[in-house]
C-alpha cells in the first residue's frame, strides 16, 4: 500500500498553471525524486502537499487519511516532515537547539504545565539527548553548539533535515537538498539520506544534481510546465524522449534547426 | 553533561529570583517612607506589564502597541466590581485578568493575518478605541474625571491598607509572575516562541501550533497586564483614562526594547530603571525639586534617547549585555 498518494493536483496562479493535474504514489520505505527543469512546479507541489499552499484541485492522501485543507503544523503532526528550499533554520539559536524544538513535538508541556514546575521535566532532559542523537545521524555533532547562522552551508542543510527527522516523521519531502554543497558535502548527505532511509523513514527528494538522484532514487517523476511527462526508475528516465525534450529543448523539426 | 547544563539553565533564573525576593522583603525595613513605597508599588506594577510585554514582543516577536489598554480595562473592571457593586477584592482581580485575557483573544485575532508594522498598526488602533471607551462610558469608568475612592485590597478579610502591605502584596505578585514566566519560557513554549519569532514557516515545519500559541501568547500577556492594573487600581485608589493611553504603551514597546528582545532578566532591569527615572528623588537624597522637575518634563526624550542609543550601540539591549558578560565569566572561569 503507498504511504503517499498524490491525485490530480492542480494549483493556479492566474493564468499559470503551476501545477497540472499531478498524480503519483510513494510506497513506503522507499527513496522518490522529483525532477524537472527551473519553473517545472516542484517546490510549488511540496508546498501543497505539506499545506504551505491550497491546491485548487486534486487530493493528497497520507496513510490513508485526506492532508487536503490542514494547516502544515498538523500535517508535520501527522509524520509528513519537510526541509525548505531556502533553509529556514532559527538563526540564532544553536544547532542543538533548532533540532531540541522539533523534538519538543514528543513531549507534552503546554503554557500551565511549564509555568507551574521547580524541577526540570524528565521530557526536557530526553528531549536535549534525543536532539544529539539525530545531530549524529545527520553526521554534524560536532556543531551542536554552533549558533546556525555560523554554520557553513552543506552543514545547515543536513541540519535541516536533522530538524525535520526530530518530529519522528513516517515521510520526509526534501526540496533540493544537495542546492550549493560541493562534492564532499554531497557525499556526506547521500551517506546520511541511506541512514535515514534506513531507519525506516521514507524520503521524497525534489534535487537538480542529477548524479545524487541517478544514485540514490529507486523511482523518479518528472515534471516539466506542471506536468508529469513520466515516472519510472533512473535507468528508463534517462532514456525517455519526453524528458530529453524537456531538459535539452525540442528536437530539430522538418525545417532543420 | 547535557543534565549538569539542564539544571544550570533552570538554576541561574531561579537564584536571581531569589536576590531578587531578598532585595523586596529589605526595602520597607530599610525605609518605611510612604514616598518611596508608593513609587516602587507603580515599578512593581509595570514590572508585571512588562513580564508579559517580554513574553509576547521580545520573545514570540509579536508586537503590541495597545497593552496600556489592557493595564486599564483590568484596572476599570476591578475598579467597577469592588467599588461600585460591592464585589471582594479576589473577584474583582481575577475578573480583571479574565476580561483582559478575553481582549487579548480579539487582539490575536489580526495578529494571526498580520506582521510587524501592520499588527503594531492594528493594536495601536486597539488602544486607541480602548481609550474612547475608557472616556465615554462615563457610568462604569467616570469619565474623563476618573474613578476615585477605589477600595484598597482585601484578601481573605484582611485588608491590605497600609503602604508596607500594599508594597509587598504587589511585589509578591510581581516575583511570582516572573517565577512562572521564567519556567514557561525555560520550556517547550518559550522555545516555541522563539522559533516563531525566527522564522514562521521554519516553526511550522517543527510541527508548531503557530495559531493557536500566537492566541496563548497574546491572552496570557493581556492578562498578567489586567492583574496588575487591578493591582494598581486598589493600590493607588485612584485611575483616569490618561494612565492607559496610546503614550503608556509606546513606554511599555520602549522598555521592552531597550531590555532586549529574548531576555526577561534585561526588561525586567529596564522596567525599574525608567519607571524610577521620574521619581528618582524617591531613592536619591539630594536631588532637587528643579532636577526632578526638569526629567519629569523631559521623561519622553530620556526614553527616546535611551531607545535610539541601545538600537545602535546594543541591538540586543540590556539583556545582550547580561548575557555578554556572564559568557566573559564562564570564559574566565574555563581558562
Amino acid at each position: 500500500m503507498s504511504l503517499l498518494s498524490v491525485r490530480g493536483l492542480t494549483r493556479r496562479f492566474g493564468g499559470l498553471t503551476a501545477v497540472d493535474a499531478v498524480s503519483f504514489d510513494v510506497h513506503e520505505g522507499s527513496i522518490k525524486a522529483v525532477i524537472g527543469p527551473n519553473g517545472a512546479g516542484k517546490s510549488t507541489l511540496f508546498n501543497l502537499i505539506t499545506g504551505f499552499d491550497r491546491a485548487d484541485e486534486g487530493s493528497v492522501m497520507f496513510d490513508g487519511a485526506s492532508l487536503v485543507g490542514r494547516r502544515p503544523d498538523s500535517i508535520v503532526r501527522a509524520g509528513l516532515a519537510r526541509t525548505f528550499q531556502n533553509t529556514e533554520l532559527f538563526e540564532d539559536l544553536t544547532a542543538l537547539d533548532n533540532v531540541r524544538i522539533a523534538a519538543d513535538l514528543g513531549h507534552p508541556g503546554g503554557f500551565l504545565r511549564s509555568a507551574i514546575r521547580f524541577r526540570l521535566a524528565p521530557g526536557e532532559r530526553d528531549g536535549a539527548a534525543r536532539a544529539m542523537h539525530l545531530l549524529r545521524l545527520a553526521g554534524i555533532d560536532g556543531f551542536a553548539d554552533t549558533p546556525a547562522r555560523d554554520l557553513p552551508h552543506g552543514t545547515r542543510r543536513l541540519l535541516e533535515i536533522a530538524r525535520a527527522l526530530a518530529t519522528a516523521p513516517r515521510l520526509m519531502l526534501l526540496d533540493e537538498p544537495a542546492a550549493g554543497l560541493n562534492g564532499a558535502e554531497t557525499r556526506t548527505l547521500i551517506d546520511a539520506l541511506y541512514r535515514i532511509r534506513d531507519e525506516g523513514v521514507t524520503l521524497v527528494v525534489v534535487e537538480h544534481d542529477m548524479g545524487l538522484v541517478m544514485e540514490v532514487a529507486e523511482e523518479i517523476v518528472v515534471l516539466d510546465r506542471g506536468a508529469k511527462i513520466a515516472e519510472g526508475p533512473p535507468l528508463l528516465i534517462q532514456k525517455d524522449r519526453a524528458v530529453i525534450e524537456a531538459y535539452l529543448g525540442e528536437e530539430c523539426g522538418d525545417d532543420g534547426c | 553533561m547535557s543534565d549538569v547544563k539542564g539544571s544550570r539553565t533552570l538554576m541561574t533564573p531561579h537564584l536571581a529570583l531569589i536576590a531578587a525576593a531578598v532585595a523586596v522583603a529589605a526595602v520597607p525595613l530599610l525605609t518605611p517612607d510612604r514616598y518611596v513605597l508608593k513609587v516602587l508599588v507603580y515599578v512593581g506594577v509595570n514590572v508585571i506589564v512588562i513580564a508579559g510585554l517580554a513574553l509576547l514582543f521580545g520573545h514570540a516577536g509579536q508586537i503590541s502597541m495597545g497593552h496600556a489598554a489592557f493595564v486599564g480595562i483590568g484596572a476599570y473592571t476591578s475598579a467597577y466590581l469592588v467599588k461600585t457593586l460591592g464585589a471582594p477584592w479576589l473577584v474583582g482581580a481575577i475578573a480583571a485578568t479574565m476580561l483582559a485575557a478575553a481582549g487579548g483573544l480579539v487582539l490575536a485575532l489580526p495578529a494571526l493575518r498580520l506582521r510587524g508594522h501592520y499588527l503594531a498598526m492594528a493594536t495601536l488602533g486597539f488602544n486607541e478605541i480602548m481609550y474612547v471607551v475608557f472616556r465615554e462610558a462615563r457610568a462604569v469608568t467616570g469619565g474623563n474625571d476618573g474613578l476615585g475612592g477605589i477600595p484598597y485590597p482585601e484578601v481573605a478579610g484582611l485588608r491590605i491598607d497600609t503602604p508596607v502591605g500594599v508594597y509587598l502584596l504587589v511585589w509578591g505578585v510581581a516575583l511570582l509572575t516572573l517565577l512562572l514566566v521564567t519556567n514557561i519560557l525555560r520550556s517547550r513554549p518559550g522555545r516555541a516562541m522563539r522559533a516563531l519569532h525566527a522564522t514562521e514557516n521554519g516553526a511550522l515545519a517543527c510541527g508548531i501550533d503557530t495559531v493557536g500559541l500566537k492566541i496563548r501568547t497574546f491572552a496570557l500577556s493581556a492578562a498578567l497586564a489586567g492583574l496588575a492594573g487591578a493591582l494598581y487600581a486598589h493600590g493607588v485608589g485612584f485611575i483616569s483614562p490618561t494612565t492607559f493611553g496610546l503614550d503608556q504603551s509606546v513606554i511599555y514597546v520602549a522598555i521592552v526594547v531597550v531590555g532586549g528582545a529574548g531576555s526577561l532578566a534585561g526588561p525586567v532591569l529596564a522596567a525599574v530603571a525608567l519607571t524610577l527615572l521620574p521619581y528618582a528623588d524617591a531613592l536619591v537624597p539630594g536631588l532637587t525639586k528643579e532636577t526632578i522637575a526638569v526629567m519629569q518634563d523631559w521623561e519622553a526624550d530620556i526614553y527616546g534617547l535611551a531607545m535610539i542609543a541601545v538600537v545602535i550601540f546594543a541591538p540586543a539591549g540590556i539583556g545582550g549585555l547580561l548575557r555578554r558578560a556572564s559568557a566573559r565569566r564562564a570564559g574566565e572561569v574555563r581558562g
